[in-house]
């Protein structure tokens, strides 16, 4: 992908910043949606989460965005099985995460289909908890769409801007079940408190939309990206709901990227 | 649809308008060669119109978050879902993704 040439442009205004991106060197005009889920994208990737920083959270980033270029995951994406290859991956942000989390930032980001439960629990066992490891997930898998989509547009990835001060929340949200997948989920059944508008009560809630529900604000982040991106779940439904493109051309695009995801679900 | 272009590249629309040069595209986005995906760009920019394209590129970027979260998260297929999708997946062969060992009773 195109690297990043400028620094970000972080304005601060009455104490609140707010990331602003422009595509004036797109081909084509970009959708006024698309630009403000990713505004809103970035802003939460910069802000304090969880259980990181908003400066962990854009090293974190910043790992995965360098992942594919890293010889380590270079070495395990060509080889039979990932987890023959050993050593240590490159880091572009030094000693400041552990290495469980740029091991989940790297892999997540470059071979995520051939993860395993396995791997899952050597992870966890190496020193990461849950609650970061679905944070860190988060953090990857957002920036990855954002980037997948400025490389199919053509024009440079966004640089990641500046962190937000503060500090992580430690909030757990109540009701998370651990027999559902390999992380907490919490169903909308179990919503409440803070989470009690997590999901639409009226709507389809299938478990991608629920699956980083422990870090709630991933799943607040995903339902305006996969609105504006792909399709309202309320439209899932819905085989005439499509966008320019109709729907058959959405789930074929959709379906092939998966297959070279190698994405089961 | 024909679901054989999901796996491997027919060349073929296989009932989907511009469905070779979709898939193209998302093959060239999903791969390292540059030239590539410049050329399909353009090519699939020229049959689409500017909104479908970025539609498709929205596409793009979104199931590229979605397989990620789903894959590192070891989410089941939901249930409905695992019983209508029975034949495409079979038909697909997604049972040979790892990740189908995260569906009980899916894995090949």
């Amino acid at each position: 992908m195109t690297r990043p040439a400028t620094t970000a442009d972080t304005a601060r205004v009455s104490g609140t910043a707010h990331v602003s991106l422009a595509y004036a060197d797109a081909p084509v005009a970009v959708r006024a949606d698309l630009i403000e889920t990713q505004e809103r994208l970035l802003e939460h990737l910069r802000r304090p989460g969880c259980w990181f920083t908003g400066a962990e959270r854009l090293a974190i980033a910043a790992e995965s965005r360098h992942a594919p270029a890293c010889p380590l995951c270079r070495e395990r994406k060509a080889a039979l099985s990932p987890e023959h290859p050993s050593g240590a991956h490159e880091r572009v942000t030094g000693g400041r995460l552990a290495d469980p989390v740029v091991e989940v930032a790297h892999r997540v980001r470059t071979d995520s289909g051939r993860l395993s439960r396995a791997w899952f629990e050597r992870t966890l066992a190496s020193g990461l908890e849950i609650g970061p490891y679905v944070e860190a997930v988060g953090v990857v898998a957002l920036l990855a769409g954002l980037d997948f989509f400025c490389r199919a547009l053509g024009v440079p990835l966004h640089p990641l801007p500046e962190p937000a001060d503060g500090a992580p929340t430690r909030h757990v949200p109540e009701g998370l079940r651990s027999d559902i997948a390999w992380v907490p989920i919490l169903t909308p059944e179990n919503a409440s408190g803070p989470e009690a508008d997590l999901y639409d009560p009226a709507g389809l809630i299938p478990n991608i939309a629920r699956a980083l529900s422990s870090v709630p604000d991933h799943v607040r982040q995903l339902q305006g990206l996969t609105r504006s991106h792909y399709l309202a779940l309320a439209d899932m439904g819905d085989p005439k709901k499509g966008r320019a493109i109709d729907r058959m051309q959405i789930e074929l695009v959709a379906a092939r990227v998966s297959a070279l995801n190698e994405c089961f679900y | 649809m024909d679901l054989a272009a999901v796996n491997t590249p027919t060349g073929e629309d296989g009932g989907v308008a511009h469905g070779a040069r979709l898939v193209a595209f998302a093959d060239a986005v999903m791969g390292p060669d540059e030239a590539r995906l410049l050329r399909e760009r353009d090519a699939l920019r020229g049959v689409l119109g500017d909104d479908a394209f970025v539609d498709t590129c929205a596409v793009v970027g979104a199931f590229n978050v979605v397989d990620r979260i789903a894959d590192a998260t070891g989410i089941p297929l939901d249930d409905g879902l695992a019983a209508m999708s029975a034949g495409v997946r079979d038909e697909l062969g997604l049972a040979r993704f790892a990740s189908s060992a995260n569906t009980p009773g899916a894995a090949g």
